[in-house]
């Protein structure tokens, strides 16, 4: 019973953090029809920089956090300015390709800037525990699931309530007549954009003190942010955060009763399911 | 002159000359081991990227599983020479034949997804492969499979570069001559179609899922027989022929010279494998070459290369400003364009 409560407070733990990776990508999905495969690469450097920040500048975690988020979110401005013609044009086969490239060309400069050896972000957080009934949880993984659920919260609030939300909702349904209305797609596209990598790196700050951190992160995690968005149901913002917790739950039970190493295997074999079942539901939503 | 290089009598002299090349480059550059190498090597690469090619270049999606098929080959034909003892080319059928399993596995399941569910779905297979290669016992964990033989044929055992590298350019001719006869073919053309115009494959009797899966299922030997090819050259197979960096070499090969070019991922592979080769910067700067060389074509050109050629012959042929208008139709008309 311990052990299944136990698993039960680490599920919610991984899986706010896995629905706190996918929210951007939730979001760049529906609102600009473009899948960043460099997604993961941008929260092994928000991971990266928030280390840095601490190791080599002193920086208390709380602050390292918050510069981590705007040097993703300006390395996420560079690329979009690069793919900027890509995006407007939709090339989807080429957006796809050069993200993907640009992922392995993080991965390579960030191994030259931040070593190839593992690192460890010391979050204080990590180190203070709340007891839940006989198992406990630290106030890191506190964190990850207020951050997820108040993130989620502001996404759905500016998309659903707010004149920018009504911008980005009027681009993902159609670009050029959105501009009728004075909304440039452009800057719509650049600035779900710098928010999605922006959240990625958010993802990366806060699940990185969980683990010892590599540059060579970042493939799972596009794996894990398409699991995410799919069993949402692609687009849908509570749909994310449900999903989200949900395979965060079936990754740690799944990983303590029946294998660890087939976890992420057996939720892809989920995935799988559903594809051929009901592929209908993989169609974007606005 | 574009015609001619099309055509299949193009083609053919095409063919020729690069062979003779192959053939003849590596004596011309000293014959060494390490030339010799160099060689095999992009032959073999240029095999996988030929799997790559038709699904990239005739079916219009991007297959991110590629890799999939190119270590099953490799794994397939360890686990049978090395475990079983089994004869080279008997574990080669075998290899191609779970590497088109795999492909129709796959196929069925992404039938009905395009674009970016596609290759995210191939994506993921390549992640899974690599969990279970590396977990799995059987393919010997991160260490891989190590004690492959020499390939030996009729008993006369292949122990050097310079005797093991026909065999690779023998492959390469197979699987260049597939891809040509393939583009030909009515599969070929349908799958051209089902990129283009889906509507227009229903309307002229096609079946676009069908097309669609049994391209993927085509794809897959070339990479398997490169795996092949792989497993013997190096002598060991492990988790690493799943690495990104193969992936991106792959894609890199079809892109760079421009798609749908027959000789193209040959000479892409044969630029990257010499730079790998010979001028490597060390892992991590090759990386960022590699992701370099291929974003900077993506971002710069439509069509790789060929794009940028084509591009700067228009400019040179482009009249300039001063010159009087002629009384000619303009030499080009734009029927359409583009949505932005």
């Amino acid at each position: 019973m311990i052990q299944f409560l136990t698993q039960l407070v680490n599920g919610v733990a991984l899986g706010a953090g896995y629905a706190l990776l996918a929210v951007g990508w939730t979001v760049l999905l529906s609102a600009a029809r473009l899948v960043n495969f460099s997604h993961g690469q941008m929260y092994m450097i928000g991971a990266f920089v928030t280390w840095w920040c601490m190791s080599s500048l002193g920086l208390p975690y709380f602050i390292a956090v918050p510069i981590a988020l705007v040097v993703v979110g300006l390395v996420g401005f560079v690329l979009y300015v690069m793919m900027r013609k890509l995006v407007i044009g939709q090339n989807l086969v080429n957006l796809m390709l050069v993200t993907l490239a640009f992922g392995y060309l993080i991965t390579g400069g960030s191994s030259i800037l931040f070593g190839g050896n593992p690192q460890q972000i010391a979050s204080e957080s990590m180190k203070q525990r709340l007891y839940v009934l006989n198992t406990y949880v630290t106030m890191q993984e506190v964190l990850i699931v207020i951050a997820a659920v108040a993130l989620y919260a502001i996404t759905w609030f500016v998309l659903e309530k707010t004149r920018v939300g009504r911008m980005v909702r009027g681009v993902a349904e159609d670009p050029f007549l959105a501009r009728l209305y004075g909304i440039d797609p452009a800057k719509v596209y650049a600035g779900v954009f710098v928010f999605s990598v922006a959240s990625a790196a958010l993802a990366g700050a806060l699940i990185g003190p969980r683990h010892p951190i590599l540059t060579s992160m970042g493939f799972e995690e596009v794996i894990i942010t398409f699991l995410v968005v799919v069993l949402g149901g692609i687009g849908s913002i509570i749909g994310g955060l449900v999903a989200g917790i949900g395979l965060g739950l079936f990754i740690a039970l799944f990983g303590a009763y029946v294998s660890p190493a087939y976890a992420m295997a057996a939720a892809f074999a989920v995935m799988l399911v559903i594809l051929v079942v009901r592929p209908q539901g993989l169609k974007v939503r606005a | 002159m574009k015609k001619f290089l099309t055509s299949p009598l193009g083609h053919v002299i095409g063919a020729v000359v690069v062979f003779a090349a192959m053939f003849v480059l590596p004596i011309a550059f000293g014959g060494g081991n390490r030339i010799y190498t160099t060689f095999t090597l992009i032959a073999i690469f240029a095999i996988a990227s030929y799997g790559m090619d038709i699904i990239l270049s005739d079916l219009g999606e991007v297959s991110l599983g590629q890799t999939v098929f190119w270590a099953a080959g490799a794994y397939t034909t360890a686990l049978l020479v090395i475990k079983a003892e089994w004869d080279p080319f008997l574990s080669l059928i075998v290899a191609v034949l779970i590497s088109m399993a795999i492909a129709l596995l796959l196929g069925m399941v992404t039938i009905r997804t395009r674009e970016f569910v596609f290759s995210l779905v191939t994506y993921a297979s390549a992640i899974i492969a690599s969990a279970i290669v590396t977990n799995v016992p059987l393919f010997g964990g991160s260490d891989g499979l190590v004690g492959m033989p020499f390939l030996s044929i009729g008993g006369m055992e292949l122990r050097s570069a310079a005797a093991f590298y026909p065999v690779a350019l023998v492959a390469l001719a197979v699987v260049l001559y597939a891809v040509a006869r393939f583009r030909r073919s009515r599969l070929g053309l349908a799958s051209r179609m089902t990129h283009l115009n889906p509507e227009l494959t229903a309307t002229m009797g096609f079946d676009g899922r069908k097309t669609r899966v049994l391209v993927f299922m085509l794809s897959a030997p070339a990479s398997a027989l490169a795996g092949w090819l792989y497993a013997y050259q190096r002598a060991y197979v492990g988790p690493d022929l799943l690495d990104q960096f193969f992936l991106l070499l792959m894609l890199t090969a079809v892109i760079l010279p421009g798609k749908r070019i027959l000789f193209g991922p040959l000479f892409a592979t044969a630029i990257l494998v010499v730079q790998q080769q010979h001028f490597s910067f060390g892992g991590d700067i090759d990386k960022i070459v590699l992701g370099g060389v291929l974003a900077l074509v993506l971002l710069t050109s439509k069509d790789g290369l060929a794009g940028w050629f084509r591009a700067i012959a228009a400019a040179m042929n482009r009249p300039k400003a001063t010159e009087p208008a002629s009384d000619g139709p303009p030499a080009r008309t734009v029927l359409s364009q583009e949505r932005p």
